[in-house]
């Protein structure tokens, strides 16, 4: 498996139009319900024009999940990350095809504080069907493409999609995404992405939306995600975290599982980047 | 007896203006769930295009000529044996 090449004869944008296909193909099959989110599935005006994904992303049911991921494997797709090491948030897992390249399996979205569960009965409520690759795909309706859109951006530097997605929204809309990230209580994360956030700056996961839409050090980031995590179980489960090794990301860096070894070198060197990091507070603090 | 052909009812396709090669009109498609990604260039988009429409074999070859400024006559043939090579395939169903 090498998932730096290209799929047997079409461009990543063409298969990633296919592997939509593909992935809706098998959740009809085992009534699994997903939502089809960003690249193709976004709505005509809420992106720039000819901006090509390099992967599907789906949000899944998160009771649904062992179905899904069970149908994806038994059509050749490989897990090559997993939930606890995908990201900090621990929302999503890759899997890899051959012909078909990545597919983001997420089963909740940053920023958006309910139950995984209940928001996807809220995003999927207002459901509309988008034919990609003249297949139909249930995507988020407009009000929610916007909001997911936002919420993206407010994790990502720099991304233009707010210009569409909010600034370009009428009030209505915008009234709209408010009253859905009131519901879906995302009201901090949304404010982040639209520039508000000072208005949320005694909220517990002010710091942490903060961190991901200005930036700022490693350090930075857990202190953050330390003030974000109210209770006593997920302060200690970050600080687990924080130590452990990301074996899904040094596979994909070396392009192999990694050996017991170089494990452990990896984690001397996390250490040792945390504790340069505290030695350059001191020093500049 | 004359047949009518049609996309499969298990193949998803895309063939967009960006997603051209070189400037040719490509259509992309597979059998979903487990169909490998096949490509189909130039002329065999516009016929692919054509069973889009669907329809007898000469509904198809009218429509790919009307497509691509060709002569009906000058490409009855070579129409008739790809859409033989797509139901064989069965990206195309015959009916």
């Amino acid at each position: 498996m090498d998932e730096h090449r290209e799929g047997r004869a079409a461009p990543v944008a063409a298969r990633v139009h296919l592997a939509h296909a593909v992935v809706q193909k098998l959740a009809d099959d085992r009534a699994v319900d997903v939502l089809h989110l960003k690249g193709p599935a976004v709505l005509p005006g809420l992106r720039a024009e000819g901006r090509q994904s390099s992967d599907v992303d789906v949000l899944v049911r998160p009771s649904h999940l062992p179905r899904l991921v069970e149908a994806l494997e038994s059509v050749g797709f490989e897990q090559r990350t997993h939930f606890e090491t995908g990201s900090v948030f621990a929302h999503a897992a890759n899997w890899w095809h051959d012909d078909w390249g990545w597919v983001d399996v997420h089963t909740s979205w940053p920023g958006v504080g309910l139950d995984a569960e209940a928001a996807f009965d809220v995003l999927r409520r207002d459901r509309v069907w988008r034919e990609i690759a003249h297949w139909g795909c249930p995507v988020p309706d407009r009000t929610a493409q916007r909001l997911i859109l936002v919420l993206h951006a407010a994790r990502s530097r720099g991304d233009g999609d707010v210009d569409r997605a909010w600034t370009a929204a009428t009030a209505d809309e915008q009234t709209a995404v408010r009253a859905l990230a009131a519901e879906l209580d995302a009201e901090v994360a949304l404010s982040a992405g639209i520039g508000e956030l000072e208005l949320y700056r005694h909220h517990p996961s002010y710091r942490l939306w903060r961190h991901y839409s200005e930036g700022g050090s490693r350090l930075d980031e857990w202190r953050a995600r330390m003030t974000a995590a109210t209770t006593l179980r997920a302060k200690a489960g970050l600080v687990a975290a924080a130590l452990r090794v990301n074996r899904d990301h040094l596979r994909m860096e070396l392009g192999r599982a990694p050996t017991r070894e170089e494990v452990r070198a990896r984690q001397r060197l996390r250490v040792r980047r945390a504790a340069n990091e505290l030695v350059g507070r001191v020093r500049h603090g | 007896m004359t047949f009518t052909y049609r996309i499969a009812d298990d193949v998803a396709w895309v063939s967009l203006e960006h997603l051209d090669v070189g400037g040719e009109p490509t259509a992309y498609l597979t059998r979903v769930p487990k169909g490998l990604p096949i490509m189909l260039e130039g002329s065999g988009c516009l016929v692919w295009l054509a069973l889009a429409e669907g329809g007898t074999l000469e509904d198809v070859t009218s429509t790919a000529a009307a497509m691509s400024d060709a002569d009906v006559d000058a490409i009855r043939d070579d129409v008739a044996a790809l859409v033989d090579q797509l139901v064989a395939i069965r990206v195309v169903d015959e009916e």
